[in-house]
């Protein structure tokens, strides 16, 4: 399964990893780093809505935050998915 | 339980703490009683010198016995030696079930988690960070911290909350009789204002330095009439740790536009005449602050009358500027401070009693104008949080925030409006350290936020050009906009912190957070 990433782990940023996931997998979150303990919900529901924009149903997403804005959080998750999907298109 | 008057629910009785008095009002409680104190002495001449051969023999001379009450200073600040030189001697003797009360305690004593641990300590009063915070707040201690403020705990020990039994007093520079000297020596500090009211009330006072001078050490901080027992050791320090190099302005533009908001709103204020006195402490913030006022004070000739509190550099300048008349000295930052505190007859070394003690005949802090603060959070009604962080880990102490806040004429809290995505506006603080009726202010990259208590400071800064003025309804929506909604810190119900206003009430508690 392929991995891909985007982003930093400069303050107000994220790094945002996907990993293919097989159909039916759905999609898989995993939070940590400096707004984990209060915007997981807030994240979590900015990661579905972007993927879910994309068209995505399955694949396994890792983001270590360092305190990014949804904006920036939807950014990095669409940038890396686009990436996902040139690397896959190669 | 007691719903108190920041609106907190405390219990009337904390296991490991008592009973509850709970906070009514900034100004609400007034004193009964006389002062507690240590107990009477006699030393003849038959004793010319105090000095014994090594810690472990100081500890066995104080007769420190297990569950007894230990203090420290915080002068040392991050290079401290002494304390985790004690607390290791304490445990090789088997010494057990301490009561650690220090003023202050650093990364460098991460340390004490072990004896935590094994048991040698037991119970703190006094601020938790870094490791041993985390650790105390995810339930490692049976017995809840105690927070209290600069001026809260010299209280505390005048009133006789808490009795010290022994006090270790690390000593830059001593004689052989115990006086001690801050600004001399190889690990010099400056003021040892928070050691003052140690020496004054423990039972037992050790003198440990690593600069042992002919009788009489001159000049002298605290006088050998406190010292009970003295000891040499190679070093009490790191003085890489003890004092920081150049404090810097910040560079950061944002804060720099916080600080220039936070200038002007002094610069409009009616405290900005000649005889201003003003604390601003240590951070980028408040020492850009600093640096804004010197242009506006040169620019419109007024002359400050103090500078309070923690010192740097900066204010060392104001002073040789004749900016400032004096300086009340309670801790010296940096290099440029302990040299002046030395050589400046009008650099004055203060205790934390003197400085801000609410239950004296009246501490420094009364006579401040202007005090320039930071906070974790602020809420809706101005209560801010210092103590914990915004995950609910108790990782800060509450240093001067309540004493400043509750003397000063203008208390200012000037932070950016989101660190990271945290806001630090919100609906209500996770704990309250300092309650909105001594906060005026709030100044963000936004603008200024006036308490709408202050009506005559809003008529004052209204209009004034390049000062924004912002509502908090304003500024906690743009808050909330940005940062999104929040999840609640998950707890138990068991409380792991109690956060002590400065006149020995319980403004809030802290809960132990749920793995």
């Amino acid at each position: 399964m392929k991995s891909i990433q985007a982003g930093t782990l400069e303050s107000m940023d994220c790094l945002v990893t996907l990993t293919e996931a097989p159909a039916g997998a759905g999609i898989k979150i995993a939070i940590t780093g400096a707004s984990a303990a209060r915007f997981k919900s807030a994240m979590e529901k900015k990661i579905k809505e972007t993927l879910a924009e994309l068209g995505v149903k399955d694949i396994e997403v890792a983001v270590q935050d360092n305190g990014a804005l949804d904006i920036v959080l939807g950014a990095r998750v669409e940038a890396a998915y686009a990436r996902l999907q040139k690397e896959g298109a190669r | 339980m007691t719903i108190n008057a920041v609106k907190r629910e405390i219990p009337d009785y904390i296991e490991g703490y008592g009973k509850v008095r709970h906070y009514q009002g900034a100004f609400a409680r007034t004193p009964e009683g006389r002062v507690a104190g240590a107990g009477l002495r006699c030393v003849n001449s038959d004793k010319t010198d105090k000095r014994v051969s090594s810690i472990k023999e100081a500890i066995k001379a104080s007769g420190l016995k297990s569950g007894m009450t230990v203090s420290f200073h915080h002068h040392l600040r991050n290079g401290d030696y002494v304390v985790n030189m004690v607390l290791d001697a304490c445990a090789e003797l088997g010494i057990k079930g301490l009561t650690l009360f220090p003023t202050a305690l650093f990364g460098v004593h991460k340390k004490v988690l072990e004896h935590i641990k094994s048991g040698v300590v037991t119970k703190i009063m006094g601020s938790v960070n870094g490791p041993i915070g985390q650790y105390i707040s995810e339930g490692g201690m049976e017995v809840p911290v105690v927070l209290r403020s600069h001026g809260g705990r010299p209280r505390a020990v005048m009133a006789g909350d808490v009795h010290i039994d022994v006090a270790f007093i690390g000593a830059p520079t001593a004689d052989k009789y115990g006086n001690i000297c801050g600004t001399l020596g190889k690990s010099a500090c400056g003021s040892l204002g928070y050691a003052f009211t140690d020496a004054d009330y423990a039972d037992k006072v050790v003198v440990i330095t690593d600069n042992l001078v002919q009788y009489p050490a001159a000049p002298v901080s605290i006088p050998q009439t406190k010292a009970d027992i003295v000891v040499e050791v190679e070093s009490i320090g790191d003085p890489a740790g003890i004092v920081s190099g150049t404090t810097k302005v910040t560079r950061d533009p944002l804060r720099l536009l916080i600080s220039n908001y936070a200038s002007k709103l002094i610069e409009a204020s009616p405290y900005f005449t000649d005889g201003l006195s003003f604390q601003t402490g240590a951070g980028g913030i408040p020492l850009a602050v600093t640096a804004f006022m010197k242009e506006a004070m040169i620019k419109k000739g007024i002359k400050g009358s103090f500078g309070l509190g923690g010192i740097t550099g900066y204010f060392v300048e104001l002073l040789k500027e004749g900016l400032v008349d004096k300086l009340m000295d309670v801790q010296s930052f940096d290099l440029d401070a302990v040299r002046s505190i030395g050589e400046n007859p009008n650099h004055i070394e203060i205790s934390a009693d003197w400085y801000a003690n609410p239950w004296n005949a009246g501490a420094a802090v009364n006579m401040l104008d202007v005090v320039i603060l930071g906070a974790t959070e602020v809420d809706t009604d101005f209560n801010a949080n210092v103590n914990t962080e915004a995950d609910g880990a108790l990782l800060h102490g509450t240093g001067g925030h309540q004493d400043t806040a509750a003397g000063a004429k203008l208390t200012i809290i000037a932070q950016p409006l989101l660190r990271g995505r945290i806001p630090c506006v919100t609906d209500k603080v996770y704990s309250v350290t300092t309650p909105g009726e001594v906060i005026d202010a709030i100044v963000t990259e936004y603008g200024v936020t006036i308490n709408p208590r202050r009506k005559d400071l809003l008529d004052a800064v209204s209009g004034v050009k390049g000062l924004p003025l912002v509502s908090m309804e304003e500024l906690a929506a743009r808050a909330v906009k940005m940062s999104g909604p929040t999840d609640p810190v998950a707890t138990t119900d068991r409380i792991i912190g109690v956060v002590e206003w400065r006149d020995g009430t319980v403004i809030d508690v802290v809960r132990q957070l749920k793995k």
